[in-house]
């Protein structure tokens, strides 16, 4: 069996009397890119959010390798720092250039010395195509240029896991096939990554996974071939035929 | 007209004879204002840090009751400082610490004063501050703060690498704000003794009774040091925005990129954008006397 990173049961979240998520169970392996797609508002990014602890799951349990990291007492910047994050609104820190935005949590996060840390972060600024750049500051480049700048600060501190949380939705149409191009790039590479989108060709053609969310709950997770080619909900139907005639 | 040429005369008089007194009065009060936002910027940064520490309903009860104790504490300073005239701040704490310890506490001599003056302004300008530096925080995107997060960063982390210099940056304003103010408004620490700029003219008019041709020194005393505080803070602001523009590395010669092609001709007579080139093509149409296709 695959070593499993992370292992989400029974996990639920309400926001005041509005519950968001319901009863989440869905575990993701080593080098599985799993994508998490449904309508806006089924609480897909808010699920991606308690994975990382940047909201508080209000019940259940998140175990990475393992070990249960919703509870008390658990150090999240700690977990945090092996889980990565991609964001919607890229969240490029706007005090600093394109390199130290990749070189920053390596240095105090990681404690890694400056040298090492440029060295690895001009590696993945180059993996992601954004080397000429590492002099500019976040507001000098296009939405595109910055999700890669964010997928290489992500990608610099190492991570087991890559969370994507809608990646493309805040770009340009011409911007969303550079970013995507590189996330395929890394999942050939085995990333493990988990995607938050509404990409159905890349969650069809790069995933190994698939959940459907709707209205808080997973309606239907499997295969690729399994939930595009033969979907057993009739919500799943009518999800993705609208999305088919668009 | 005539009474100016008075005042001009009454001025030169008053300064030929003062102008060493003016001068120190200057000094002190810019000593004291200088030191006293600097060290009330401290005190304000501390007191929004503290005040923004965020706490989780699922922490140990004694975080969150100690982080709640925190921001009560900062707010009664806060409203009590910002609430009440400076002046009065300068009486109650010059002659009430010394009142209430029997005098063990006492600010005694030049240095007491001096220290007096720059404990009173200071905490004063930290109430403010402290309110500014919160706004500063809480005016930068929570994305930031998640960006942060995100990458695993302590709180304190994420409040020195990242939110602190974008908040600092955006409070810059406020802060000349406060120092320009407690450049005009260290004078009201005349009243414990502090010898400032003001007090200087309150000790000469004393004994002259020119009031109004120092008054005047002292107008363009003050506006000459605010002007410059002003200037200086501008200055201040663009250095922290840094350049504009930003230099390509081109490591890989093959990638051109938007915005870096530059056209091979220009500065050459070839250039098609230029004066020169467009009068010659100009030139040799017009000589064509008519014909509008090429000699063979």
């Amino acid at each position: 069996m695959d070593e499993m990173i992370l292992e989400i049961r029974h996990l639920s979240k309400t926001f005041g009397k509005n519950e968001v998520l319901r009863d989440i169970d869905f575990s993701v392996a080593k080098g599985d890119v799993t994508s998490i797609i449904g309508a806006s508002g089924s609480g897909k990014s808010t699920l991606l959010r308690c994975i990382n602890l940047l909201e508080t799951p209000t019940s259940g349990e998140i175990l990475y390798r393992g070990e249960n990291v919703a509870g008390r007492g658990v150090n999240a910047a700690r977990y945090r720092s092996h889980v990565g994050m991609v964001f919607q609104s890229f969240n490029l820190f706007n005090n600093m250039t394109v390199l130290e935005n990749c070189m920053v949590g390596q240095v105090k996060v990681l404690g890694k010395n400056r040298v090492d840390a440029r060295k690895s972060a001009m590696n993945y600024l180059e993996k992601v195509g954004m080397a000429p750049y590492i002099n500019a500051k976040p507001r000098q480049i296009s939405g595109g240029q910055k999700q890669r700048v964010a997928i290489a600060r992500a990608l610099a501190m190492d991570p087991e896991v890559l969370l994507f949380d809608e990646p493309t939705s805040a770009l340009d149409p011409e911007m969303v096939g550079e970013v995507l191009n590189v996330m395929q790039a890394l999942a050939n590479e085995g990333m493990t990554m988990l995607v938050v989108t509404h990409e159905m060709a890349f969650a069809r053609d790069v995933s190994s996974q698939v959940v459907y969310m709707n209205g808080g709950i997973i309606c239907e997770q499997g295969t690729p071939e399994e939930v595009f080619g033969n979907p057993q909900k009739q919500e799943t139907r009518d999800f993705l035929a609208r999305f088919r005639k668009n | 007209m005539e009474k100016f040429i008075k005042l001009g005369s009454d001025i030169s008089a008053l300064w030929g004879h003062y102008w060493l007194q003016y001068l120190v009065g200057i000094r002190n009060t810019l000593i004291v204002a200088v030191v006293a936002t600097l060290v009330g910027c401290i005190i304000g940064l501390l007191c929004g840090i503290l005040n923004t520490i965020p706490y989780a309903k699922n922490d140990p009860l004694p975080k969150r009751f100690f982080l709640k104790l925190v921001r009560v504490v900062v707010r009664i300073y806060v409203e009590v400082f910002r609430g009440t005239p400076m002046v009065l701040q300068a009486v109650f704490i010059y002659y009430g610490l010394p009142y209430f310890t029997d005098g063990a506490v006492a600010f005694s001599g030049n240095a007491g004063i001096w220290i007096a003056s720059l404990v009173v302004v200071s905490i004063n300008t930290g109430a403010y501050m402290a309110e500014s530096v919160r706004g500063g925080i809480i005016s930068i995107d929570p994305g930031q703060t998640e960006g942060a997060k995100a990458i695993g960063m302590t709180h304190v982390q994420t409040m020195t690498s990242v939110i602190l210099p974008q908040a600092i940056r955006n409070i810059i304003p406020q802060i000349g704000n406060n120092f320009i103010i407690n450049i005009k408004d260290t004078s009201v620490m005349f009243v414990i003794g502090f010898v400032e700029f003001f007090a200087t003219h309150r000790n000469i008019v004393g004994l002259n009774l020119m009031y109004f041709p120092s008054a005047t020194i002292e107008m363009v005393g003050y506006l000459t040091m605010t002007l410059i505080a002003s200037f200086l803070l501008r200055l201040v602001e663009k250095l922290m925005d840094g350049s504009d523009s930003y230099e390509l590395v081109q490591e890989d010669q093959l990638t051109m990129t938007a915005g870096t092609y530059s056209h091979p001709d220009r500065g050459t007579p070839f250039d098609e954008r230029s004066k020169e080139y467009r009068n010659r093509v100009r030139e040799s149409l017009k000589n064509r006397n008519g014909s509008t296709r090429g000699e063979r």
